[in-house]
């Protein structure tokens, strides 16, 4: 027999086990698919802003289509026009999403130490509905903030507050920077009172306690101990309600227009609408630049102190203390929240998908017809109760089914970041693939429509154009979500020791069964908070796909905002609460599927 | 994250000679490709057109085509389709209420793409089907043989116009008893300050087209001005009355809506001590019907003019896969001397057919006893932008 050397086995081993181990070859994928349909389509971008269009033929008859020009970029940011289309909204859109930034912490901040740390009353509803917010779509309290406070300016009737008092609220008050500011941070507090309930959870008690022992006042301890220690939590509840703030659309549009309060995100529209996409494109790398900025800066601020260290070997507790005085007060404000974000909204919109006539709240007013009445002539066109009009029917169904589909996808591609980063840990594939993972986030959700609008339009070689498909959407969507899947799939892995994979392909299992009776398992739980997040999103998806929606793929919330600008508010609000309905319907059942998952692996491992 | 930006530029540089040279604009041609010359010998458009209406003989074609796909700015497209499959049964109309500006993105992606979904498109964006479809053989004209004597020739070269409405401003006449205004320039008074209205010219083309009129009117504006308000004195670096009327309408607090209906339903609203004023659409008068209680009425002894009046176009896509289908559609469309079905909910005040035999609708003057500005759609096509643009730095 021919004598090998032993180097030689061992090489030729490892390569064997090498293409074996399925996070390389996933990484690999990854990165190509990773490269095509996040990396190509912003520098597809970026060429389309230097370049002339068709369209520039309109007003440069000299131009050529093709041909790079600097054009586009002279024109947002330093023509006549800069002012109105770059500089103002840029600053109105930092305010606002400051403003909603600061809303948001204070609310969901104060929330979460009631929830967490004090005896208020009613914590474990407290704590389930404080989620809800994030469950309603960004406009649906832009318009409960019409509904109370329009006034003639907006036109299509009056607000309840007009209705109560007789007399018009002030346009400050029912538009411009105020509104949105209050909508948006009371919209997305839930991200603050979810991040800062989980970290003062696991924040010791005795901590504090030391201070206090020490002679400190309340204001010092929690200046010197509480908040430094929940800085971390703090700096990434600002970062994701700031970058969601600047890049939503809808309701800065309904909120800002009828005072021609443009932001960045609403100038991107007016743009792309009104067929000058090069510089709507442009103002879209601003938003792209300013948020890569702001996670940068987070990452320096948190990368500079290290002692965050909270979960330690040592045995912890938290302190729940009583408000005595302070109970009914603090109850207040908690609930007044929950109110006025949860409960108000809901049932105003249902009150208003019972009225006739929009601006009437008298109680003779109500019907049922925008729910279950047949096509009448006299009333909305014509257009028969949602729950018979097939059109809306259908869009109910192309949402549950873009929603289900991008969960599932972006299940399955958070699973493999997860793999390809975890289990390549320290490898350059892993982390570019970590990387560019993460870009999407970056990109505001009008201006990624805006991108993949611009790519998929034309065919690529074998590729058609995919304008127009369902499969466009999902794709949008599945990319688009894919970092808080990969986050969600990388945090779940880092727990998974990789022995348990080694010992099954020392048994013989191939690569599909270890993934599928080992990982999948172990990690369902983990991976369903990603795939949730990514259902509910999809579902009240609004910024991100209107730009790419045709009939045919047209989803409830397209629908809901066309029925708004063609004045049948009612219509507009029924589609809105059977949305809700769909999206908490379809909550229950993932976590229904959670319970599951989570005991069947333990029965499964109790039997081994 | 903290090595993002060398391993993005690293992948930029990769990709970016895939990506650089694919843009491949599709220009004017001379001619239809050889491709588009078959399709049209084949679907009986262009040149090789049909002599003489025969409908019994095209609904044979359409029924073996089966259906008929078509894009329109209106949802009233639901009911003509209706009425349509009751009248031809066995096509199915697949209709799409889309924006104007949606369906020229949807045709154009379709053709780029050859991917060919539409059979006929309905919309007002005439100035763009005009000079940006028919250039490139995108889009064709189809006039039903029988209707060439009864519609003048600009109705229907170089495409076929279905119906006119109008840009017309509207007073509350609850609270007036007669038109509070008379010039368009008193739009620009400081009494209309903060209650003047205007649905969003840079999301409603029409809107921006109406003002591009406004711009293309500038004598007739400015000699307005001198009638009722003496000699008009042009701001520094503003270039004629139009620009000037924009200018000073945006400066008096201007409300901007997203829509039509926002405008005529703030407007109309009953009860108000101070309703607003503002331009809409003639046809937002069908809105009464479905609120009885609006108070909302036209202007038309208005200075220097009553209305603009803008066309609906009907036109067959390059390579629809339904043409007799889309062709028997448009016959069915363009009504009957009496106004007829296909027609029917158009036929309401504020539209008025192209068709010289049919009476203009209940409640709706003949044109000529209206003072009227028709749209010039080759100044909207060179102009738009340029205005677009004025509006745009003086918005705020």
């Amino acid at each position: 027999m021919a004598v090998f050397s032993p180097a030689l086995v061992v090489c030729l081993h490892r390569l064997r086990f090498g293409l074996a181990r399925p996070h390389v070859i996933i990484g690999l994928a990854l990165g190509v698919l990773l490269a095509l349909l996040v990396v190509a389509p912003m520098l597809q971008l970026v060429v389309t802003t230097l370049t002339w269009s068709d369209e520039d033929l309109r007003a440069h008859p000299d131009a050529e289509p093709g041909a790079p020009t600097a054009f586009h970029w002279r024109r947002v940011f330093s023509s006549e026009i800069s002012r109105n289309v770059l500089y103002v909204p840029l600053a109105n859109s930092l305010v606002t999403a400051l403003g909603a930034s600061a809303v948001a912490l204070a609310v969901g901040g104060l929330l979460a130490w009631l929830v967490v740390r004090t005896d208020v009353l009613g914590r474990t509803w407290l704590q389930t509905l404080g989620v809800v917010p994030y469950v309603l779509p960004s406009w649906t309290i832009a318009l409960v903030w019409l509904i109370l406070f329009r006034s003639p300016r907006a036109g299509a009737g009056v607000g309840l507050v007009e209705s109560a008092t007789g007399a018009p609220p002030p346009d400050w008050l029912a538009y411009g920077p105020l509104p949105i500011v209050v909508v948006l941070g009371l919209h997305y507090f839930p991200f603050a009172f979810l991040l800062l309930a989980a970290a003062m959870r696991s924040l010791d008690a005795s901590l504090e306690e030391s201070g206090e022992v020490l002679g400190a006042r309340g204001g010092t301890i929690l200046r010197r101990i509480t908040v430094p220690l929940l800085l971390p939590a703090l700096l990434s509840a600002f970062i994701l309600t700031f970058s969601k703030a600047l890049g939503t659309f809808g309701t800065p549009y309904l909120l800002g227009l009828p005072v021609r309060y443009f932001t960045l995100s609403t100038m991107i529209y007016a743009h792309i609408v009104s067929r000058a996409a090069a510089g709507g494109y442009i103002l879209a790398l601003v938003l792209i630049v300013i948020s890569a900025l702001t996670v940068h800066a987070n990452q320096r601020a948190i990368g500079a102190r290290r002692s965050f260290v909270t979960i330690t070997g040592r045995g912890m507790r938290t302190r729940i203390r009583p408000l005595g005085p302070w109970r009914a007060p603090a109850a207040a404000f908690a609930w007044g929240v929950i109110a006025i974000a949860v409960v108000v909204p809901l049932g105003l919109l249902l009150w208003n998908s019972l009225m006739r006539y929009p601006d009437d709240y008298s109680l003779r007013n109500l019907t049922a017809h925008f729910w279950i009445g047949r096509s009448d002539p006299a009333i909305a066109d014509g257009e028969a109760g949602i729950l018979r009009n097939r059109p809306i029917l259908g869009a109910a169904f192309n949402s549950l089914r873009l929603s289900v589909a991008t969960a599932v996808l972006t299940g399955v591609a958070g699973l493999a970041v997860g793999l390809a980063v975890v289990r390549g840990r320290g490898t350059l594939l892993a982390k570019m693939v970590e990387q560019v993972s993460f870009l999407p986030y970056l990109v505001p959700s009008i201006a990624f429509g805006a991108v993949y609008l611009a790519v998929f339009l034309r065919s690529w070689g074998p590729l058609p154009a995919l304008y127009g498909t369902f499969a466009l959407l999902v794709l949008t969507c599945t990319v688009k979500n894919l970092p808080f899947a990969s986050r969600s799939g990388i945090a779940a892995l880092m727990q998974v020791s990789g022995e348990l994979e080694e010992a099954s392909a020392v048994l013989g299992a191939g690569l599909w069964l270890r993934v599928r009776r080992i990982l999948v398992p172990l990690v369902a739980s983990g991976l369903l908070s990603g795939v949730l997040l990514a259902f509910i999103s999809t579902m009240r998806e609004l910024s991100l796909i209107i730009l790419l929606i045709t009939p045919a793929t047209r989803t409830l919330t397209t629908m809901t905002f066309r029925y708004t600008e063609q004045g049948l508010p009612q219509f507009a609000n029924a589609i809105i609460v059977l949305l809700i309905a769909l999206i908490l319907v379809g909550e229950l059942l993932a976590r229904r599927l959670e319970a599951r998952a989570a005991t069947a692996p333990r029965e499964r491992g109790d039997r081994l | 994250m903290r090595n993002l930006h060398g391993w993005a530029g690293l992948v930029i540089a990769v990709l970016a000679a895939a990506v650089v040279p694919g843009r491949s604009p599709v220009l004017a041609q001379p001619a239809p490709p050889p491709a588009t010359q078959e399709w049209l010998k084949a679907a009986r458009l262009g040149p090789y057109v049909e002599p003489r209406f025969d409908a019994a003989a095209l609904y044979e074609q359409a029924r073996r085509e089966g259906a008929v796909t078509v894009y329109s700015y209106s949802s009233r497209i639901h009911a003509i389709g209706g009425t349509f499959e009751k009248q031809y049964p066995g096509i199915k109309v697949n209709a799409f209420d889309l924006d104007g500006a949606e369906i020229i993105t949807k045709v154009l992606a379709e053709q780029r793409a050859r991917n060919y979904q539409a059979d006929l498109i309905f919309l007002p964006e005439v100035a763009t089907v005009k000079h940006q479809l028919m250039p490139r053989w995108m889009v064709f004209n189809y006039v039903p043989p029988d209707l060439v004597t009864k519609i003048p020739r600009q109705y229907r070269e170089p495409l076929l116009a279905r119906h006119f409405s109008f840009r017309v401003v509207f007073y509350n006449n609850e609270r007036y008893a007669s038109p509070p205004v008379n010039n368009l320039w008193d739009l620009t008074r400081p009494e209309w300050k903060g209650r003047v209205m205007l649905p969003d010219p840079l999301k409603i083309p029409e809107y921006l087209s109406f003002l591009v009129t406004v711009v293309q009117r500038a004598d007739e504006m400015a000699a307005a001005h001198q009638r009722k308000y003496g000699d008009l004195r042009l701001s520094p670096g503003i270039e004629n009355a139009g620009y000037e009327w924009i200018r000073r309408l945006l400066a008096n607090d201007l409300i901007i809506a997203p829509s039509t209906d926002e405008v005529t339903n703030a407007i109309g609203r009953p009860g108000q001590t101070a309703p607003p004023i503002g331009i809409s659409a003639w046809s937002r008068m069908r809105d009464k019907v479905r609120r009885p209680t609006l108070r909302f009425e036209p202007v038309l002894a208005m200075e220097p003019v009553a209305a603009v009046s803008d066309l609906t176009i009907l036109a067959i896509p390059a390579h629809a896969p339904h043409p007799a289908a889309a062709k028997l559609l448009i016959r069915w469309m363009m009504g009957d001397e009496k106004g007829g079905q296909g027609f029917e909910p158009f036929y309401i005040e504020g539209h008025l057919p192209t068709r010289t035999d049919v009476p203009p609708p209940p409640g709706m003057p003949m044109l000529y006893h209206l003072k009227v500005w028709d749209q010039d759609y080759d100044v909207i096509w060179k102009q738009s932008t340029k205005v677009r643009e004025f509006w745009l730095r003086y918005l705020r």
